[in-house]
């Protein structure tokens, strides 16, 4: 058997032929992907804090597009994204790591709860002025968070929008592009992108000149002597935008669905709003953002009777994981209330998601406005899931709130 | 206010880090270097429960 993720019936439901590769091929060499998939929890746990799994895949690509001539416009791009922390190993990681932590510490986000509320019902008053059928995923999933990282590195409002047109195109740039029928929409990104460098730098340079109460200042602002260069801030605020966007509409889409799915549950929820925040854990866990995040092999490695080569991919299966029996009981079902619940779909080890409190806040209070400003919600046709192999993503979520 | 890890629950989640990397310290594994026994400094005591909540494992817990 050779296991393909992208086929329309996986991408509805990875579950089963999760299962599948679990019980009988939990280190599996997929034809169909060029990777080695990891789909038990233990597994993937180990995998990510073993160093012969590097996070280091941009650089090298770069390096050997460098080697072949002038650089172009996708070459600037890459070195853009190559400085990323999470497309790093130590050391490089470790200090671009210690110097962002202090920006995402609890109190600064914990502080930022009403405006993420303010910005949440702003959404939900659009959708509730709406009638009929309409989609979660355009009208709130989808652009909540942009407006709140947006409004995080103290852009101006009417920017907003822009965001996300540059986060779908570091989407399409980061996980690159297959075929020549994209090609032509690979270069409209890469004009994007340098539109969204340019203006990224000139964000920057104000906040220099103004530091102000915002994200943007907050990772400015060092008493050390170490600190983050203008381009490391330029390619920060990019990161955060791409790592900060799809991952948070898909929690809010995912989770939503779900509740759907599962009107005892919601009605639960409904009964005990204490239930929020184990309960967003839960719907991480049960169908969370991220189905799977790679690795590359720096080094031969033996994994369940498996030589797995240097120079080859992994793909660390989180959505399979989460849904592992050996460590999850009865781990099909949704139960709001699961306790302890250590699902990994914020990672684990060096690189666990540093936004997670932020994400946490954002899908607790989209999650927890939605269930109680939307009594009569719905399901109004059954959602069409993107191909997608990293992300697990809905293109629309069509609903009615009455 | 002083807290503590149990290092045979922790699993290295790393979520209290993320929190607060100064008072929830990880060792190059990724595991939480707290020790069993850690002063918190005075205002931070928020922040700290905020760290230990966070924990999926329940690893960490005020003595
Ligand atoms: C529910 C939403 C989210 C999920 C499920 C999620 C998940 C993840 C995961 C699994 C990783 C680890 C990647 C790896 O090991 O290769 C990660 C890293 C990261 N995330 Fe998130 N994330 C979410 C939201 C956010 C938000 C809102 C932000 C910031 C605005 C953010 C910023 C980052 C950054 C900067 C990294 C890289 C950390 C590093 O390499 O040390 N994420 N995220
Ligand atoms: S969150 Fe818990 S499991 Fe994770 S590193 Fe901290 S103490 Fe360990």
């Amino acid at each position: 058997m050779t296991a393909d993720l992208l086929t329309p019936s996986a991408s509805a439901d990875p579950y089963a032929l999760f299962a599948t590769l679990r019980a009988e091929d939990p280190v599996h060499w997929s034809d169909a992907h060029r990777a080695w998939l990891l789909t038990r929890y233990d597994d993937v746990s180990a995998a990510f804090q073993n160093k012969a799994f590097s996070n280091d895949r941009v650089r090298p690509v770069l390096a050997r597009r460098q080697a072949s001539g002038e650089p172009t416009a996708a070459d600037r791009v890459l070195g853009l994204l190559s400085g990323w922390m999470v497309v790093n190993d130590p050391p490089v990681h470790t200090r671009l790591r210690k110097l962002a932590a202090g920006a995402f510490k609890g109190q600064r986000i914990a502080a930022m709860g009403e405006q993420i509320s303010a910005i949440v019902d702003e959404h939900l008053d659009a959708f509730l002025a709406g009638s009929g059928p309409q989609d979660l995923v355009s009208e709130v999933a989808y652009p909540l968070p942009a407006t709140v990282i947006a409004t995080m590195l103290g852009a101006p409002a009417g920017d907003r929008d822009r965001f996300r047109d540059w986060s779908d195109e570091l989407a399409l740039v980061a996980f690159g592009t297959g075929g020549a029928a994209r090609a032509e929409r690979h270069e409209r990104a890469l004009r994007g992108l340098q539109e969204m460098d340019a203006y990224f730098r000139e964000l920057v340079a104000r906040r220099r000149a103004e530091p102000g109460e915002d994200m943007l200042s907050a990772l400015m602002a060092r008493e050390d002597e170490d600190r983050l260069t203008d381009d490391e801030l330029v390619a920060m605020c990019a990161l955060l935008l791409f790592a900060g966007h799809e991952t948070t509409t898909n929690s809010i889409a995912n989770a939503t669905l779900a509740l759907l799915r599962h009107p005892e549950q919601l009605a639960r929820l409904r009964a005990d709003p204490e239930l929020l925040a184990p309960a967003v854990e839960e719907l991480l866990r049960f169908d969370g953002p991220i189905k799977v995040l790679n690795r590359w092999v720096v080094a031969d490695t033996v994994l369940g009777g498996r030589t797995i080569r240097a120079g080859q991919r992994v793909h660390l299966v989180l959505a399979s994981a989460n849904r592992d029996p050996a460590k999850f009981a009865d781990p099909d079902v949704l139960d709001l209330a699961r306790s302890p619940n250590p699902h990994i779909a914020f990672g684990k080890g060096i690189h666990a998601c540093i936004g997670a409190q932020l994400a946490r806040m954002e899908t607790r209070v989209a999650v927890g406005r939605i269930v109680e400003r939307l009594p009569g919600l719905s399901l109004e046709q059954e959602p069409v899931w993107k191909d997608a192999l990293a992300s697990r993503s809905m293109e629309t979520l069509v609903v009615r709130h009455s | 206010m002083r807290i503590t890890v149990d290092s045979t629950v922790c699993e290295a989640h790393g979520q209290c880090g993320v929190v607060d990397m100064d008072l929830f310290p990880l060792d190059d594994d990724g595991y939480s270097a707290v020790g069993p026994d850690a002063e918190v400094p005075a205002g931070e005591e928020d922040t700290a429960l905020l760290g230990i909540a966070a924990c999926p494992v329940r690893a960490l817990r005020v003595l």
